[in-house]
């Protein structure tokens, strides 16, 4: 053999080696890889063939991303041929494999496409209510796969749909890494969305959104009662104005308003309500003394309604006492109201008895029929000279050293 | 000679058949333990190889419980159920039982007569009725029937050294070691012991004429003679209890029990708990306790000295904690664990034989011609009638025991319950029931659904279990401090446990639940409340367990059958030799030491005339300081106590007896009354001390001060009363109470509100919920959260606002950190918070860090009751930083928001006022949350008050509430930077919803107060209804 033949030997040699080392290391000696198609098609059969020179049977390792497993290969004529499992060759993706052999190293890859007719779409819609105005948004996430659950090719075409109010929308969108996806921003107005997709002829089932109102603004409050007068009985009930948000949507129901109301001892009391289309009652007791409320409500930390003064007239003008003759029953009424009506029920009589300006006992009662009576126990009460404080009302009357007996 | 067959064994055997055979039908479900060994054998018919059982305590081993009974009860059930086993199991107990007494009692007695007088006897002896009708204790009751056919077997092996009866002897002890392993341990010594000592007696008697010529001398020479079969036979049981239970010994080993001591009534001073002396004294012993001078007379007789003092000791141990005896000879330990009532047991059926034999002579012996010649025929009769309607009267006050004081609730039916939980996945969480009693056993048998709770309190596992001296949580009401204490944790921190579900069918637990943010979910078929927790993540599928090595395993599922089938071939014969007498069979050895029944000692049976007076003396005495205890109207503190006591009782009648007839009261108007009365007190509280004082006296009024402690689900309340008393007639008599005559101004009324409801799964669909039926988790924010001390406790304050357009259930979980972000304590917020918020509601929040109850100081677990208590979580760091998270879920239940606060008056140290209730419902527990804030407007502290009373619609209910102590509160970290809402940082998600929030907007509605720490609050209001309608 001449010199140049046997350079031209040598460089074909180096040359094919080079270009196999790409993606194989093949000792040319023992086995070589006979499959040359690098790109398969999901679903199809995949069979990998290798020239041997001995009769050793060695075990393929594949991976891919679903998990690994071990071919074992049919030899015949000198030609190892390895049948790729089906789970295997069934999803997309790239199979790393590696011919486990005792001294040489043989690895290598190849890639399975997905097929290209969509099958299924696997959509997503979250969060399921979002917040009108146009900040907040939902996110549609489509998946369109072949029939073997592969996702489609990057670029695949979308559709995604979107109807609110009269308006229907449509809008193409591609698939990237996998998957398409479309952030959705809220419209101005509240209701509810509907939300689909399509790719080719295949559609997607129907989704929905709630676009929720966004916070309240300022609002105005009213006071509706009865009458006009403190007999701690009468209820009076505050109630808003409607409450909408900034974008004229009413406020969503059940929305948690609260009273705040100071007295004219700088007490403040408290009620609640909460809203029905945008309007929320809170109901309070009438006090039952002359008082000055003022009132304002809130939705904390997010808006406030005007302050209304509220005024209560004195109910009870005054009320008499009668005692007994050893001062031990006394008799109090008849309590009349505004109209010199007895007094309803439940308005609170107290009697407290101090003895050397110290309270002893407090004793409350509600009036029956517009009276209440106190009897003093002389085993409580031994014969003593006592002070004896009455209030209801609003109205405190006070008896000086009086002698029990 | 041919044998003629016992006609008394036979009528002893077919009445017990016939009388216990029907009675357990009505008894046995009811018993303490009978439904837990169901649970067990469920246990072994599902998986017999394997002692791992996920269905209690997070798992647990029943290698924890000697196996026999309950593999029994398994493979019956495979061919007629667990209850058809149960019942099986029963019967063969009652006949092992009767035919054990006769074998014992003819070895004792040498007279088939008298044997068969004590099994006819047997059939109604109180101890027995109680053990099997009361208490259930079916492997005590087959360990202690099967001892007492050992104990023959045993005899004949230790006088005639006959290799036959060892091996028939050894077997039946093998049998005894599976079935109880605490029976054969002491019967070793109380019955078994003695049996070598008679033995010996036996022996020496043999070589001299009478038992009066046994000597001393002879006796220990005839010891060193019978020495070494007696230790072949002990070595020989010696390893068969250790080798037939060595699963049992090994896991037991290995798992110590390591528990707080639970109380048992058998360990109770008699004469202080008088209860426990009637169950673990009186009603064991019954009749016997007339005959006590006979029994001991005869059992000091030099024959049987040795049972004289195991009887005497048995005696002894068995009166628990009434001397301090018992404790010093068994040690503080054993004290402890051991249950007392056994020995009483074990010495009432020692007493049968001699029980039996009195009975034989006094009905056609030498006692008999004794009284008719001392006394006469027709007091024979008398006195024969006498004791024939005690021993009647114990047997049936012992079987109505639990008719009359039933120890269980009444009969859940079960298959709602087990229908829930299979429906749903909702057996993916753990479960928790409450006032199930032992029924909680069955439930747990029918059940795969695996419950954090349990019936068999030795094999618990869990700290926050084995710290409390309490068998279950399941009725942790009564079990005072401990058992609300430990209940408590598990409701607070349910994700720790995946606690999902609870089953409540006691309502005395639904203020507990709903503040500890449970909610209703529905009342089930059978009246069971179905409470549930949301945010609880279910349990994993694959869990935690102990394994052991396959061979314990094989051993435990083995060793148990064999023994029987072993000792069932090796007594078998004798057994059929006997019954059908196919040959005459030479009488046993111990039939040649008869007694003579010819000389009754006239002085015993003067003595037992003297016992029988002296013991209706004490009866007598204590049935009328019984009456003077309960004679409601002899005095003021007797009137008042049995108020007390009814009205806690719900007695009203009762307790209108005691009502000042004068006082122009019309029981209807106090019916109403009471009836038209709700909140803590009134619906939820056990009355659990009363205190009466007298403030004035004279001879027909007095007036008292009368103090009453009351046991809330919630906390303790005390609660103090003036009341005043008149005489008359003789008889005292309560003033009754001012009636609150408040009206209402609205006969009628509406009221609009927003209702809501959660589809949850959309279609019927065993497969996971579709993402798109997942709802949000509506968005909170945390307005502001610090880490504070006070008191030398930490907690985590702040204040919580719903931001979302939804109702929420908010979870808020704190953990602690020191310096190098070490993690010291994780808690969940309990009362401080209102659970359940409306839209743009807001709640202050206050979680304490509470420990595990007592974990360090084991001995000083107080003993009265305080549900409120709180044990501050040891630290071993100084926590610097926190975290906080906050889970939303959107809630439809329990949204009433209906309390208004009418009126306020500040005063020095508290404030008072109105709460005002403007809805639709009655509020059960309002509850009051007080925030406290510094002069310059700092949220520093919150606190919460709940009113005893409830408050009915458009009512008022007045409040007093004194401000917290002058204590500092010093503010440890205040920076928000990891407070999470839903997983996501609380200030971009808060952003996005309220970007441009008015900071401190309540600043200008707190209420001024003068304090020296605090200079305002702030009160807001949570309210649990108790009947939604």
């Amino acid at each position: 053999m001449s010199l140049s033949r046997k350079f031209l030997m040598l460089l074909i040699y180096v040359l094919s080696v080079t270009f196999c080392a790409q993606n194989i290391k093949i000792n040319a000696q023992n086995f070589t890889l006979l499959t040359s198609e690098k790109v398969f098609e999901a679903g199809s059969e995949i069979v990998l063939s290798f020239a041997t020179s001995t009769n050793l049977k060695p075990q393929l390792y594949c991976s891919n991303s679903y998990g690994n497993t071990l071919v074992t290969p049919d030899l015949k004529n000198k030609t190892l041929t390895y049948s790729i499992p089906e789970f295997i060759t069934k999803k997309r993706g790239i199979v790393f494999w590696k011919l486990i052999t005792e001294k040489e190293e043989i690895s290598g890859n190849f890639e399975i496409t997905p097929l290209t007719k969509t099958n299924t779409l696997e959509t997503y819609l979250g969060p399921p209510s979002i917040e009108a105005g146009g900040t907040d948004f939902t996110m549609l996430v489509v998946i369109p796969s072949d029939s073997l659950d592969n996702p489609l090719p990057e670029n695949t075409e979308i559709i995604a749909k979107h109807q609110f109010l009269s308006d229907e929308i449509q809008e193409k969108i591609i698939t990237e890494n996998l998957l398409a996806f479309k952030n959705i921003f809220s419209p101005k107005k509240d209701g509810r969305m509907i939300i689909s997709s399509s790719s080719s002829t295949l559609n997607s089932k129907e989704f929905d959104v709630n676009i929720m109102p966004a916070i309240a603004t300022n609002f105005e409050i009213f006071v509706n009662r009865n009458h006009e007068y403190a007999d701690g009985n009468q209820i009076s009930t505050f109630s808003t104005s409607i409450i909408k948000d900034k974008n004229n949507n009413i406020i969503s129901d059940g929305s948690f308003v609260y009273f705040y109301i100071t007295n004219s001892k700088n007490a403040v009391l408290k009620t609640s309500g909460t809203t029905i289309n945008g309007v929320a009652k809170a109901k309070i007791i009438h006090p039952d003394h002359e008082d000055t409320w003022q009132v304002k409500a809130y939705f904390l930390g997010i808006s406030e309604s005007n302050v209304i003064t509220v005024n209560y007239k004195k109910a009870v003008q005054d009320f008499s006492i009668a005692f007994s003759k050893d001062n031990r029953t006394l008799k109090i009424g008849p309590i009349k109201s505004f109209m010199n009506q007895r007094i309803p029920d439940g308005l609170q009589v107290k009697l407290t008895i101090y003895k050397d300006k110290k309270i002893i006992k407090t004793i409350v009662k509600d009036p029956n029929n517009g009276f209440v009576n106190f009897s003093l126990d002389k085993n409580i009460y031994p014969n003593d000279v006592y002070d004896l404080e009455i209030s209801t009302a609003g109205i405190v009357k006070t008896f000086k050293a009086k002698k029990l007996w | 000679m041919k044998e003629t067959s016992n006609k008394y064994l036979i009528v002893a055997l077919l009445l017990a058949i016939a009388f216990h055979g029907s009675a357990i039908f009505f008894t046995l479900e009811t018993t303490y333990d009978a439904l837990i060994h169901l649970f067990f054998a469920e246990h072994y018919s599902t998986s017999w190889f394997e002692p791992w059982n996920f269905k209690w305590y997070t798992g647990f081993t029943v290698m924890s419980y000697p196996p026999l009974v309950h593999q029994s009860i398994a493979a019956l059930s495979l061919i007629g159920g667990l209850k058809f086993g149960l019942f099986t199991v029963a019967i063969i107990a009652v006949i092992l039982f009767i035919t054990g007494v006769y074998r014992f009692s003819l070895l004792m007695t040498a007279n088939r007569t008298v044997a068969g007088y004590a099994a006819l006897l047997a059939v109604f002896s109180s101890s027995f009725l109680e053990t099997l009708h009361i208490f259930g204790q079916l492997p005590s009751i087959i360990g202690i029937s099967v001892l007492l056919h050992a104990l023959p077997e045993i005899y004949l092996w230790l006088k005639t050294g006959t290799y036959k009866y060892l091996l028939t002897s050894l077997s039946l002890i093998a049998v005894t070691v599976t079935s109880h392993h605490v029976t054969p341990i002491f019967g070793m010594i109380f019955f078994i012991f003695p049996l070598i000592g008679m033995v010996i007696l036996d022996v020496s008697r043999e070589q001299v004429n009478s038992y009066k010529e046994v000597t001393f001398k002879l006796f220990i020479k005839n010891f060193g003679k019978q020495f070494k079969r007696n230790m072949t036979f002990g070595l020989l049981s010696l390893a068969l209890i250790i080798g037939c239970l060595l699963p049992y010994w090994i896991n037991s080993k290995n798992n110590p029990i390591t528990q707080v001591p639970i109380p048992h009534g058998s360990r109770d001073n008699f004469l202080e708990i008088t209860s426990s002396g009637l169950v673990f004294f009186f009603i064991p012993w019954g009749i016997l306790l007339l005959l006590l001078p006979y029994i001991f007379y005869r059992y000091f007789s030099k024959r049987y000295l040795f049972f004289g003092l195991s009887i005497a000791m048995l005696t002894l141990l068995g009166t628990g904690g009434t001397t301090p005896i018992p404790k010093l000879i068994l040690g503080e330990n054993a004290f402890n664990i051991l249950t007392l009532d056994r020995f009483t047991l074990w010495a009432s059926i020692m007493s049968l034989p001699l029980f039996g034999e009195f009975v034989y002579r006094f009905v056609e012996g030498d006692l008999k011609q004794l009284i008719q010649k001392k006394f006469g025929a027709v007091y024979h009769r008398i006195f024969a009638g006498f004791l024939a309607s005690l021993f009647l009267f114990m047997a049936i006050f012992t079987m109505s025991l639990g008719y009359f004081r039933p120890s269980q609730p009444q009969k859940i039916k079960m298959l709602p319950i087990v229908n829930f939980l299979n429906q749903d996945q909702h057996d993916q969480w753990r479960f928790l029931t409450l006032g199930f009693g032992d029924q909680m056993a069955w439930l747990s048998a029918q059940t795969n659904a695996m419950s954090v709770d349990g019936n068999y309190h030795s094999a618990r596992r869990l700290p926050e279990l084995t710290t409390r001296p309490i068998e279950r949580l399941e009725n942790s009401k009564f079990k005072g401090v401990a058992g609300i204490g430990s209940l408590q944790q598990f409701l607070t921190t349910p994700e720790k446990y995946h606690l999902k579900y609870i089953f409540s069918n006691d309502k005395f637990y639904d203020p507990i639940l709903y503040f500890c943010g449970w909610q209703r979910l529905q009342p089930l078929e059978n009246g069971v409340m179905v409470w549930e927790k949301l945010n609880v993540p279910p349990l994993s599928s694959i869990l935690p367990k102990d394994d052991v090595a396959t061979w314990l395993k094989i051993m435990w599922g083995i060793i148990p059958f064999l023994t029987v089938i072993i000792a069932f071939i090796l007594n078998i014969q004798s057994i059929f030799v006997i019954s059908l007498k196919t040959k005459i069979k030479e009488a046993p050895a111990y039939l040649q030491f008869k007694t003579s029944y010819k000389q009754f000692s006239s002085g015993l049976l003067k003595f037992t005339h003297i016992w029988t007076v002296f013991l209706m003396l004490i009866l007598g005495y204590s049935l009328y300081l019984f009456y003077l205890k309960n004679d409601s109207q002899r005095t003021p503190e007797n009137a008042i106590t049995a108020y007390y006591d009814a009205i806690d009782f719900k007695q009203f009648e009762k307790s209108y007896q005691l009502i000042n007839p004068k006082a122009n009261l019309p029981i209807s108007q106090f019916m109403l009354q009471m009836s038209v009365t709700d909140g803590i007190l009134s619906s939820y509280a056990k009355l659990d001390a009363i205190e009466t004082k007298v403030i004035t006296k004279t001879d027909s009024l007095t007036t008292l001060k009368v103090t009453t402690d009351w046991i809330t689900p919630l906390e303790k309340i005390k609660r103090t009363d003036f009341k005043t008393l008149l005489k008359i007639k003789g008889k005292w008599f309560i003033e009754p109470e001012t009636v609150d005559l408040d009206t209402p101004p609205d006969q009628l009324y509406s009221k609009n509100e927003t209702r809501y409801f959660n589809q949850g799964r959309r279609r019927i669909t065993t497969e996971q919920t579709y993402h798109e039926d997942i709802l949000k988790q509506p968005v909170l924010e945390i307005l502001s959260a610090k880490l504070v001390k006070r008191d030398n406790r930490y907690s985590i304050i702040g204040e919580i606002q719903n931001i979302d357009n939804v109702p929420a259930d908010i979870v808020l979980k704190g953990t602690l950190y020191n310096d190098a972000n070490k993690i010291l304590a994780t808690y969940n917020a309990k009362y401080h918070v209102k659970h359940k918020l409306m839209p743009k509601e807001i709640s202050a929040f206050k979680i304490n860090f509470e420990g595990i109850a007592w974990s360090k100081t084991q001995d000083s677990i107080p003993k009265t009751f305080n549900p409120d208590e709180f044990t501050p979580v040891e630290l071993e760091e100084q926590p610097t930083k926190f975290n906080l998270q906050a889970a939303g879920n959107v809630s439809n239940t329990d949204l009433y928001k209906d309390a208004v606060l009418s009126d306020l008056n500040i005063n020095l140290n508290s404030i008072s006022g109105t709460v005002f209730n403007s809805g639709l419902q009655e509020i059960t527990v309002p509850q009051l949350l007080i925030t406290y804030y510094t002069s310059d407007k700092n949220l520093i502290w919150v606190d919460h008050l709940f009113l005893k009373d409830g408050i009915r619609q458009e009512r008022k209910q007045n409040f007093e509430y004194a401000f917290i102590d002058d204590k500092k509160v010093e503010i440890i970290n205040a920076n928000m930077e990891d407070c999470y809402v839903n997983g996501l940082p609380n200030d971009e998600i808060a952003n996005k919803i309220i970007s441009d929030r008015i900071v401190n907007h309540r600043n200008a509605e707190l209420q001024k107060i003068e304090h020296t720490q605090y200079g305002f609050i702030n009160i807001e209001m949570n309210n649990f209804i108790g009947n939604p309608k």
